[in-house]
């Protein structure tokens, strides 16, 4: 035991020093755990000779970390999905504005945030899904987010817990829309028409519709991407082959969008290396390398997504609603739909 | 004789340790004094009431089915010989190594309308895609069974080391009493262990409230799911923290209730009339039935899950097995190892030191600490990062942070975390002890710290045993503290697996999720081997 302790007591030692300062670094609090990020981080290194340092977990506890931590934080950039948890990072005042012409050339105004801030790195879209075997397209036609509370969908919709941000910023981005009064109404006929309890992530839900559980399932748009690759296990993949995707509202404001994005802190010990690593992640190579491996949608126009993301239609219209949106009406959000009862 | 007990150095450390230990969880007891948003209205109209009665729901119903199996598998092996009996007994501590979110994914990935075993079944008898045999666990009573069957081995635990320790002189009593088999084993068998048992129950309750990741797959909204919506959906933090704190209020109140009910009893044997109960062989079907027994728990708590995952590691990532992993298991091994030794250590010394003299404040404050397991991890790594960084600015004074993010950090989170496992241990072993040991050694110039390393120690030899078993395996299973504490780049077991499994990608999981199991293995065989070794007979 004694031999043991000894022996731990080094390692922790060693590991402590090993994570003190290594002369050129960045580092990257991260709420996106996908294996083709570290791939990334290892390019950027190879590429720049800059060091990527990495710890991930839940974006709200990073942000108490970031928080607690203060000026001394050594956090240079805060990565995340969806456009609510960029929002509040910066409510909090923890960004500071990405000063880079080629950065802001990029990337569209509406997947910005205030002040430049933050910045979308890739999309997504939430879209229905189907199956082609027992529901029609014509049945669909000009299909919107509003007209899944209509009745004729009674006992047909299947969608996750309300628990879920995805589920949140769709609903932040009715409210934004049509207000919180209209929205409850709305959020009331939906949860009538649910098939079932919520349960599950989005892949359970378009399992559901591949299966004529349901007929429609709200989900994001990569998660198909995922599922087809295989990388998921055959059941998902046959699954994902019987499902179309739908993009709502094509006839008014577009489908809806969300991003994984992010912003550079501003306690940051490494801001130059901040900025490189932002542009490297926006460079037409990372772009393509990165959404053939997550399924989203890239920043870039003139990249295309995975093929098999692709095959459902690239020249969809897509919601110009600001993402910013979404942080600010979250809490709208998760109250109404506890006042509709969507578990 | 130089009296150490004069200037009583173990008595005032155990204050020390047990304050500084307590600091993150009073930070979020603190929450309570702070302002009371509008969002408790809302709560209160809309959802507050839901969340208190689906957890008592799966409260009840977890500690029930826990109690019924934990003590019946050890009785069973206790008292008689039955087929099979050495591989039960240390075989039905297995479901340790499966933390319940694993077992919850598992459950689903066999159970759901086209899980595996509905598909087997509808290929087995050709049956029309349509048929449905095993019923939706995605509920509370899936829930139920999900958390017994990981955490019964905390009673089956106790309570084997109970009836060990039980002698045979009162069990003849019973029996010249005119007592039947059954009637002894719930009027003599069962009140002998209560307090080991209430201590292990405790633990479950306390690890059924704070979970989160089995729930929220089960779409079962408690307490827990209610803290965690309110952080992340609202954006309320303080709110969350005070809701966590009324959940570790409600905890307290169960601890105080519990100790006023068994106030007046004592449950020490005298060891020098002990005999080791007599075994009974048990034969034909009867033999057949306790095997059977004691093979279901294992059954749906560990073998179940461990082959599904083991399917879905065939199907994709066995590559998860390559140098980095050796790295991680070295990490989560050595980090779990640090704490359950200074979990143990802590507990042994706080615990003898409330014998010697027990006051409230010392018992209060050792609630407190074990408090630490009913926290949601995340909620109390939240009070241990605050804490970290304010020590860090103050006490270091230093432009770097030096606690926040260091594996320091981690391992104190983990004592916090998992000290309850430590004291209820330490606890009933104590009780145990009779109090005319304690007064034999003092005649004999035996006090203080010679008390304990002489006496109580080799005595405690089981206890301190199955408690750095139990903390071992539940480090190598904790997540959500780990995760925003660690050090830049740095992995455990836990962390690869949940990294997958929080987006149910649960093919990817699974050969990180084999490796906790695994992992979790080592501790668990060596340990139980030692436990094996040490029954009473051989002191």
């Amino acid at each position: 035991m004694h031999k043991l302790l000894k022996l731990t007591s080094q390692l922790i030692l060693s590991t402590l020093l090993m994570s003190t300062s290594i002369a050129s670094e960045v580092n990257i609090y991260t709420s996106r755990h996908y294996d083709s990020d570290d791939a990334l981080y290892a390019e950027f290194t190879k590429t720049t000779g800059i060091q990527v340092n990495v710890i991930s977990g839940s974006g709200n506890a990073l942000m108490e970390r970031l928080k607690a931590e203060g000026d001394t934080s050594p956090a240079d950039i805060f990565f995340t999905v969806d456009a609510g948890n960029l929002w509040r990072v910066q409510k909090e005042g923890y960004f500071k504005s990405i000063n880079s012409k080629k950065i802001n050339d990029i990337v569209p105004n509406n997947l910005r945030g205030p002040n430049d801030e933050w910045i979308a790195i890739a999309k997504r879209a939430r879209v229905v899904f189907y199956n082609p075997d027992n529901t029609s397209i014509e049945e669909l036609s000009n299909l919107s987010y509003e007209d899944l509370a209509d009745p004729r969908w009674n006992g047909g919709i299947a969608i996750r817990s309300s628990n879920n941000m995805y589920n949140q910023s769709l609903v932040a981005s009715l409210i934004a829309n049509h207000g919180i009064e209209l929205t409850e109404k709305w959020a009331k006929g939906l949860v009538a028409n649910f098939i079932r309890k919520p349960q599950g992530n989005d892949r359970a839900q378009i399992i559901a519709v591949a299966n004529g559980e349901a007929k429609l399932a709200v989900a994001n748009s990569y998660y198909v991407g995922i599922m087809l690759s295989g990388s998921a296990g055959n059941d998902q993949l046959e699954a994902a082959k019987k499902v179309k995707i739908y993009f709502p509202n094509q006839d008014n404001r577009g489908a809806h969008i969300n991003i994984s994005g992010a912003g550079i802190l501003k306690y940051a010990p490494n801001s130059h290396n901040a900025i490189k690593f932002l542009e490297f992640l926006l460079s037409e190579r990372v772009q393509r390398y990165m959404v053939n491996l997550s399924f989203e949608y890239p920043v870039l126009e003139n990249i295309e997504p995975h093929p098999s993301i692709a095959q459902f239609g690239l020249t969809f219209k897509e919601d110009q609603t600001s993402v910013a949106d979404y942080g600010k009406y979250n809490l709208n959000a998760v109250q109404l739909m506890d006042r509709a009862g969507w578990q | 004789m130089f009296k150490i007990s004069t200037f009583l150095p173990w008595t005032s450390l155990p204050y020390l340790i047990l304050f500084f230990f307590s600091l993150p969880i009073i930070i979020v007891l603190s929450s309570l004094l702070g302002d009371w948003s509008e969002n408790w209205i809302h709560l209160y109209n809309y959802v507050l009431f839901d969340y208190i009665s689906s957890s008592i729901y799966l409260v009840l119903g977890v500690s029930i089915l826990v109690l019924v199996i934990g003590t019946v598998t050890a009785w069973l092996i206790c008292s008689y010989e039955f087929h099979g009996k050495r591989f039960f007994e240390w075989a039905l501590i297995l479901p340790l190594s499966i933390p319940p979110y694993i077992l919850a994914y598992t459950f689903t990935g066999l159970f759901d309308s086209y899980g595996t075993a509905n598909n087997l079944i509808r290929v087995i008898f050709n049956l029309d895609t349509s048929f449905i045999l095993f019923p939706n666990v995605r509920n509370t009573l899936g829930a139920i069974v999900v958390f017994a069957f990981t955490l019964y081995p905390y009673v089956y635990l106790v309570s084997r080391s109970a009836f060990l320790n039980q002698s045979q002189s009162m069990l003849e009593a019973g029996r010249m009493l005119g007592l039947n088999k059954v009637q002894i084993f719930y009027k003599l068998g069962l009140p002998i262990i209560r307090p080991g048992l209430i201590g292990g129950l405790m633990l479950v309750i306390m690890e059924t409230l704070s979970d989160f990741g089995a729930v929220d797959h089960f779409a079962v909204q408690t307490f827990t799911t209610g803290i965690f919506r309110t952080w992340y959906g609202m954006y309320d933090l303080s709110t969350a923290m005070q809701l966590a704190s009324l959940l570790l209020l409600f905890v307290g109140l169960i601890f105080i209730f519990e100790r006023i009910s068994r106030k007046k009893a004592k449950y020490t044997s005298n060891t020098s009339t002990f005999r080791p109960p007599k075994i009974n062989q048990l034969s034909g079907i009867k033999s057949c039935a306790a095997s059977l027994i004691c093979f279901i728990p294992i059954f749906i708590g560990f073998l179940l899950p461990v082959s599904e995952l083991t399917i879905w590691a065939f199907q994709y990532n066995l590559d998860f097995f390559n140098h980095k992993f050796i790295t991680t298991m070295t990490n989560t091994i050595s980090l779990a190892i640090i704490a359950a030794i200074l979990c143990a250590f802590f507990a042994l010394l706080i615990n003898f030191s409330i014998r010697l003299k027990k006051n409230t404040l010392s018992v209060t404050s050792n609630s407190l600490l074990s408090m630490g397991y009913a926290v949601p991890g995340l909620i109390l790594a939240v009070g241990i990062v605050q804490l970290f960084a304010w020590l860090d600015k103050s006490i270091f004074y230093d432009t770097r942070i030096i606690l926040t993010g260091s594996l320091a950090g981690l391992v104190f989170a983990y004592v916090i975390k998992s000290y309850a496992l430590a004291n209820s241990t330490f606890e009933s072993g104590f009780e145990r002890i009779s109090r005319s040991i304690d007064d034999s050694a003092k005649t004999l110039n035996s006090g203080g710290l010679n008390l304990l390393r002489r006496v109580h120690f080799p005595l405690l030899k089981t206890s301190f045993l199955t408690s750095i078993l139990l903390v071992t395996s539940e480090v190598v299973k904790e997540l959500p503290a780990t995760l925003i504490l660690r050090p830049f780049n740095f992995d455990t077991l836990a962390v690869s697996t949940y990294i997958y499994a929080a987006e149910e990608r649960m093919i990817q999981a699974s050969a990180p999720a084999i490796a906790i199991v695994i992992t979790g293995l080592i501790p668990i065989i060596i340990l139980t081997k030692m436990i094996r070794s040490s029954r009473p007979t051989d002191r």
